[in-house]
């Protein structure tokens, strides 16, 4: 189910939700490369090739984002205003994936213009139902923007 | 001075200014009377003497026996009318004595003048020394009757005198007592104004300041009348009313802390306690994939069980959330289709277990008045209820419906389910209550605490009846405010 050089970037800051996650994905047979940072400054300098990640200046962007609200030093919200705040990440998918289902939360996620709003289940059954669906539909079927549009 | 008393005093004064006027009037009028009277009386006695002074002509023409008698008639009848008349006065009493007299000298003259003629005329000297007598006798009657006339005009010009100053003492008292009500009517008005007009004007302008709204505003000590009472007493109730005012703006400030507060503590909940149980879940998980083989039955049976236990407390905590939700919702009521809204809810119960059926009968039409989101809510624990209840019934059958009773319409949802002992229907309501044990029926207990909630929260009453084994049915209203929602609803029962 991988296809290749579309990157996921997880944005997730407790280490049992990162492996839990990616264990979901493997699980899903997403074979997709996965990048994880841990907050939400960490998560704008990967996306912009700042401080640690200058080096990814050349890379591409990722195809998905998959963002959790609760994160150190700036927000899942915070992170989604920046991304389409900015030109170069306007358009990337963006599927919140947290804990949860406030509407307050729900409400702000779509308004900031997140993709999809995703609760992780407690039973890790449905996670992994859930991120199986997820990586169908955000890396297979949906028709992703050509390169050129997104500059 | 309280302005009741002002009022009296003044009411006062203007009733003594008429009395003493009406006295004015009462008493020219005797005064006016009683002059009258005096002139009739001088112009009765002017006219006896009058007529005194003719029959003296005539006795004196004459001299026949028949004129004298006629004189000392009409003497005798001035005599009496002297006698009757009443003059009260030094003045008209002195005249009088004066009368008098010349009356009681006339009579002596008079009768001398009778002897003198009675004389013998025949002789000539005699005769001529009686004639000569008789004219000095004449002259001085003459006299003292023109003298008494004179005085009784005299008594008869002192009448018209009183009369006349009567009249006039009467003007002027007249004017004086009009004046003084005059007087009395300008201080009134002016009072009036000062006293009340002024200090009503003055609080019908506080009373809009503060209608619209300025609770800071001073009204002032006020007099020591009744305005200033009602000053004061305005005064105070503002003050109560602003004390009370400041009350419940503390309680509200209170009340929208608590409820930040509790939004943030459900925020937290909703994101932090799910985590660990996310771990355990998924750990416990992992380990049965991974290394199942390794565990054994036994071994794979605990983390079966840490699993279970973990997504119970995942429910547990939703539940929790969903019933802080009802509570924190904002109304928002509009016309409610409830037989289409539990056939929605209805349409997503899948056979689980599979083979499972249920009969549903949905009364049509079914309306009211209501928040969608809140009956959604509702309905749907409801009829999770009834589903769950009727999970070891054959034929189950789940009815929703409406009856009037009382004048009211009562909605009902009803099952032939498992029912419930009617001894436990106060503990049906709250939360963490259960009826039934979790390995028959699982559940957290919450699910009827938050029907009822969202009931309340729209101004219904909820109840059930039921009969272990013949399953429950549960009522509901909406709309009645006058009944509050009772202890096991309070937030922090």
């Amino acid at each position: 189910m991988s296809l290749e050089g579309k990157t996921i970037l997880l944005v997730e800051d407790n280490p049992d939700d990162v492996k839990l996650t990616l264990r979901a994905f493997k699980k899903a047979n997403i074979a997709n490369t996965i990048d994880v940072v841990h907050d939400g400054i960490e998560a704008l300098d990967y996306l912009f090739a700042r401080g640690a990640y200058s080096a990814r200046a050349a890379t591409p962007l990722p195809t998905l984002i998959i963002l959790d609200l609760k994160l150190p030093k700036l927000d899942g919200l915070g992170v989604l205003k920046a991304i389409r705040a900015d030109p170069r990440t306007r358009l990337v998918s963006v599927v919140i994936l947290t804990s949860s289902k406030e509407d307050q939360d729900v409400v702000s996620g779509y308004a900031l213009g997140a993709n999809s709003y995703v609760r992780k289940p407690v039973d890790f059954a449905e996670f992994m139902e859930a991120a199986r669906v997820l990586g169908i539909y955000w890396l297979m079927m949906n028709q992703a923007l050509p390169e050129h549009a997104a500059k | 001075m309280r302005i009741g008393s002002k009022e009296s005093l003044a009411t006062a004064i203007l009733l003594a200014a008429v009395g003493v006027i009406a006295a004015a009037v009462w008493w020219t009028n005797v005064e006016v009377e009683d002059a009258r009277r005096q002139r009739r009386e001088a112009s009765e006695l002017a006219r006896a003497q009058t007529d005194l002074r003719l029959v003296t002509f005539e006795y004196v023409l004459n001299n026949h026996e028949r004129a004298r008698a006629q004189w000392y008639q009409v003497s005798r009848r001035l005599d009496e009318l002297i006698a009757a008349s009443r003059f009260s006065r030094v003045a008209e009493e002195e005249i009088l004595v004066g009368v008098r007299d010349r009356r009681t000298q006339g009579r002596q003259i008079f009768d001398e003048l009778v002897s003198v003629s009675a004389d013998d005329r025949t002789v000539a000297p005699r005769a001529e020394l009686n004639r000569r007598f008789e004219a000095q006798l004449l002259s001085r009657l003459f006299i003292l009757q023109q003298d008494n006339l004179a005085a009784t005009f005299r008594l008869s010009d002192l009448a018209t005198e009183r009369s006349t100053a009567a009249q006039r003492r009467l003007l002027v008292v007249s004017l004086l007592g009009l004046a003084l009500i005059a007087m009395i009517a300008v201080a009134m008005s002016w009072l009036i104004r000062r006293d009340v007009l002024a200090p009503i004007a003055r609080l019908q302008h506080a009373a809009q300041q503060v209608a619209t709204g300025n609770w800071s505003y001073e009204f002032g000590k006020g007099g020591t009348d009744e305005i200033g009472q009602l000053t004061r007493d305005l005064g105070s109730m503002t003050q109560s009313l602003r004390d009370s005012l400041g009350q419940v703006e503390r309680s509200n400030r209170e009340l929208a802390a608590l409820n930040t507060e509790l939004k943030a503590f459900s925020y937290s909940v909703s994101h932090d306690l799910r985590a660990p149980l996310r771990s355990m879940d998924g750990f416990s998980l992992a380990l049965l994939e991974d290394y199942g083989d390794k565990l054994g039955e036994e071994g794979k049976d605990f983390l079966r069980r840490i699993r279970a236990a973990s997504q119970r407390m995942g429910r547990l905590i939703d539940d929790l959330l969903g019933l802080s939700r009802v509570t924190r919702a904002e109304l928002r009521l509009q016309a409610v289709d409830l037989s289409a809204l539990a056939r929605e809810i209805a349409a997503s119960f899948r056979s689980d277990p599979p083979g499972r059926s249920v009969r549903w009968e949905f009364e049509d039409k079914l309306s009211m008045r209501a928040d969608r989101e809140l009956m959604r809510i509702a309905m749907q624990n409801l009829l999770d209820n009834a589903w769950k209840f009727t999970g070891k019934t054959r034929d189950a059958v789940v009815r929703v419906g409406a009856r009037m009773r009382d004048g009211r319409q009562v909605f009902f949802v009803a099952d032939n389910g498992v029912g419930f002992d009617m001894a436990y229907t106060d503990r049906l309501f709250g939360a963490f209550q259960r009826l039934h044990h979790a390995e028959d029926f699982p559940g957290t207990g919450i699910g009827l605490a938050i029907v009822q909630r969202a009931i309340h929260r729209q101004g219904g009453k909820i109840w059930a009846e039921a009969r272990p084994g013949e399953g429950a049915t549960f009522f509901f209203t909406l709309g009645e405010s006058e009944d509050e929602p009772r202890g096991q609803d309070n937030p922090a029962g």
